[in-house]
């Protein structure tokens, strides 16, 4: 099942006296993996917060195919993996992943599966303080993706790991969510990591955030490391570069 | 190897001890090991029931106070906009020293074990509320967010996480708490009950039994010393970990607007003296005995009653100010001594943490026998009350000093001296302020338990007569005004914290 189109028309948001977003549309489509790249600060974790429906929108309207957020939630449609693992630390690998299919209400008889596929075999009765930190990170995204969700956030998923695993996990993940038909919104720092694991790519403004390009990735290309060292895969990191550049001088 | 010095210790402590004792025959002071020891065998079967008696009655009163602590704790945190105002009534009620609410307790309940388990309930409660809130509250957002995106309620955060997560802090909540409640069932004993080791001291107190004074302090810290540990222990095997925690109430960011904050005491105040007021009728005490706010208004509006109030609490708040200021000045300091000499730090502290566990009221008895009835006597009990809990807070605080910050004073050549005053003294104070308004309380209720069991002055003599003068006006008088003095000097304490912590910790203001 494919998950559905992810919509902001017209989008507002301030805190206090800050504005994080302003005059924000952008289309996220369905089944498909949107990264979102800009300055720190700019209202990226924003965006991923109000198609949540962890916030709500001033002005403007954000739409999950045809429900709001907080009807996606209920329906335990939505998962999310952060940064920081936030796995329960009495809790075993096993019994933390099952937790998202838990909360969500979901069945959780595909979990042992998902430690595999995660590369977590044999590790599945240790507790978090025995995992290594990319470890923990394969736990939460496995965690994510037990409920079977129709939208899945990533808010900088590999950010906290070291440069070594965090290449590796950007090669074993992404295919669980790719394959599923799943509507990703992937907030990165990495504008390498943008082009190799995204469909399409939405630079951001300095806050408040809008839309400076949107720019398709290589459509139908392997995502492997001869796309990595190809020059498509380059071609494509400059044009986001000079986006965010334009945008850091305007 | 460690044991065997700890014993041959304790033996040559003992052995000083009995020397000291017979040194000084005659003495009303000191009564030796020996003496105590066959003192203890000749009434072991009184002691063994008075023991039992109050143990039960602290036993359930821990299971109350500590059950309504959780309860309190959950609804602050599911439903947040209850929190400040709940956190007032928690403060205002362990305000009230015990020994005033004691009385009152006794005329409401009249005779049996109601008031000493109330008291034992009040004496743990708020230790144990602040204990949980910190753990309650010790969950990142991504947490909470991360409920809120499977469409979870606030209460599937708690029962997820929050629950287990503050586990660790309830145990120390516990932990600590199950000392007080002997306290408690203690001075509830001292309002007049028929058994128990409180209604013991006071007989001992009363007839200059030196032996049986240090007997009956000597039981009872140990009882307490020993649900102490126990619970520790029980802590540790559950839960794993002991983390370390000011308990003190937070000082929360007042409104901004003056008007605000005068109409959310206002608030405050109306809804206390609704509740006594309501309470009172609803359960249809007598009038005689059980007073509502205006008839203390009427009585204090005379002005000799309120002449009389008045100066007793004058009494009270002089005597209470030494010992206060001893303790505060010398828990600090000696807690910022141990960081210069590290070595004597490791020996001590724990011995500290294990004192501040004591109740001290237990030993008053002893401290008066010792330093007399008057102004020294006081402020010894009311200084040794303030000073353990001050020096475990401030040693705390000195060792959360940022290492980066004690490393960069090191590669500058600075002294350990330097570091102390210019890093480490200023990152001691929300700790040493923590103290000092829980320790407002605290003194209030040292004070007046010493002027009711020993020196004859103040409020706490004025709450004893009227228990036999029948005179309720001025018991529920006292009672108020000692609560809303305790109230204003906390509030006097905390203004004076945010100010200089304005300066040097901002950011635990924020």
């Amino acid at each position: 099942m494919v998950g559905p189109e992810i919509h902001f028309e017209n989008v507002k948001k301030r805190f206090d006296s800050v504005t994080a977003v302003e005059a924000f549309s952008a289309t996220f489509k369905a089944g498909q993996t949107t990264a979102l790249v800009g300055p720190s600060g700019c209202g990226k974790s924003t965006v991923l917060r109000l198609i949540a429906g962890l916030t709500g929108p001033d002005e403007g309207t954000v739409r999950l195919g045809s429900e709001v957020p907080a009807q996606v939630a209920r329906r335990g449609a939505l998962a999310v993996a952060f940064q920081d693992p936030s796995l329960l630390p009495w809790r075993t690998v096993r019994s933390n992943i099952a937790l998202g299919a838990e909360l969500a209400r979901k069945p959780s008889d595909h979990v042992d599966t998902l430690i595999e596929l995660v590369g977590l075999g044999g590790f599945a009765d240790h507790r978090p303080a025995e995992l290594s930190g990319g470890m923990r990170q394969r736990a939460a995204i496995a965690r994510s993706l037990v409920s079977q969700p129709e939208i899945l956030l990533l808010d900088e998923p590999f950010g906290a790991v070291d440069a070594i695993t965090r290449r590796r996990l950007n090669t074993d993940l992404p295919p669980l969510w790719r394959d599923r038909g799943t509507t990703v919104a992937l907030v990165t720092h990495s504008v390498e990591e943008a082009v190799l694991l995204s469909d399409r790519v939405l630079v951001l403004s300095d806050r408040p955030a809008s839309v400076l390009a949107d720019i398709a990735t290589a459509p139908g290309v392997p995502r492997d490391s001869a796309y990595r060292a190809s020059d498509t895969f380059r071609e494509l990191s400059d044009r986001i570069f000079e986006a965010l550049e334009t945008g850091a001088v305007g | 190897m460690i044991w065997f010095v700890r014993v041959l210790g304790i033996c040559l402590f003992l052995v000083a001890w009995e020397f000291a004792a017979r040194g000084v025959p005659g003495s009303v002071l000191i009564a030796g090991p020996s003496e105590i020891a066959e003192h203890i065998q000749s009434e072991f079967a009184l002691y063994t029931r008075a023991a039992f008696a109050t143990s039960v009655n602290a036993g359930l009163g821990f299971v109350f106070g500590n059950l309504a602590a959780i309860v309190l704790a959950v609804i602050m945190i599911v439903v947040p906009k209850s929190a400040r105002l709940l956190s007032a009534f928690a403060l205002l009620l362990f305000c009230i020293p015990l020994i005033a609410s004691g009385p009152i307790l006794r005329v409401l309940f009249g005779p049996g074990e109601g008031p000493q388990i109330t008291l034992a309930a009040l004496a743990v409660y708020y230790t144990t509320l602040l204990a949980l809130l910190v753990g309650l509250r010790a969950v990142s957002q991504n947490w909470t967010d991360f409920m809120a995106v499977y469409g979870r309620h606030p209460l599937s955060t708690l029962r997820y996480v929050r629950a287990r997560a503050s586990l660790p802090y309830l145990f120390v909540g516990l932990q600590i708490s199950a000392p007080a409640s002997f306290l408690g069932a203690m001075i509830g004993e001292f309002t007049g009950a028929e058994r128990g080791l409180g209604v013991l001291t006071l007989r001992a107190m009363r007839g200059l039994e030196t032996e049986a004074t240090w007997a009956l302090a000597i039981i009872s810290a140990s009882i307490a010393m020993m649900a102490y540990a126990l619970l520790g222990l029980l802590g540790r095997r559950l839960v794993g970990y002991t983390p370390v925690i000011l308990l003190s109430a937070p000082q929360g960011q007042p409104t901004q607007n003056l008007w605000m904050r005068v109409a959310e005491m206002a608030f405050i105040v109306g809804a206390v003296l609704a509740i006594w007021q309501i309470s009172m009728d609803v359960s249809g005490l007598n009038r005689f005995f059980a007073k509502r706010p205006g008839d203390v208004f009427v009585f204090l509006a005379e002005s000799e009653n309120l002449a009389t109030v008045l100066s007793a609490l004058s009494e009270t708040l002089g005597s209470a100010l030494p010992g206060y200021l001893a303790g505060l000045g010398l828990g600090a300091a000696l807690a910022a001594a141990l960081i210069l000499a590290p070595s004597l730090g490791q020996v001590a502290l724990p011995v500290a943490v294990a004192l501040r566990a004591v109740p001290i009221i237990t030993t008053a008895p002893l401290l008066v026998l010792a330093f007399g009835r008057g102004i020294v006597g006081t402020t010894v009990v009311v200084a040794v009350m303030i000073f353990f809990p001050t020096l475990v807070a401030c040693g705390q605080g000195l060792r959360q000093t940022p290492g980066q910050i004690v490393e960069l004073f090191r590669s500058y050549g600075a002294s350990k001296w330097q570091t102390l005053i210019k890093a480490q003294l200023p990152a001691m104070l929300p700790a040493f302020f923590a103290s000092a308004r829980m320790a407002v309380p605290a003194a209030l209720l040292a004070v007046t338990t010493v002027e009711w069991l020993a020196t004859g002055q103040g409020l706490g003599m004025l709450m004893a007569m009227t228990a036999s003068t029948s005179n309720y006006n001025m018991l529920w008088s006292c009672v108020a005004v000692i609560a809303l003095a305790a109230s204003a000097i906390y509030a006097c304490v905390a203004m004076i914290e945010r100010r200089i912590l304005r300066v040097y910790a901002s950011e635990q203001l924020s």
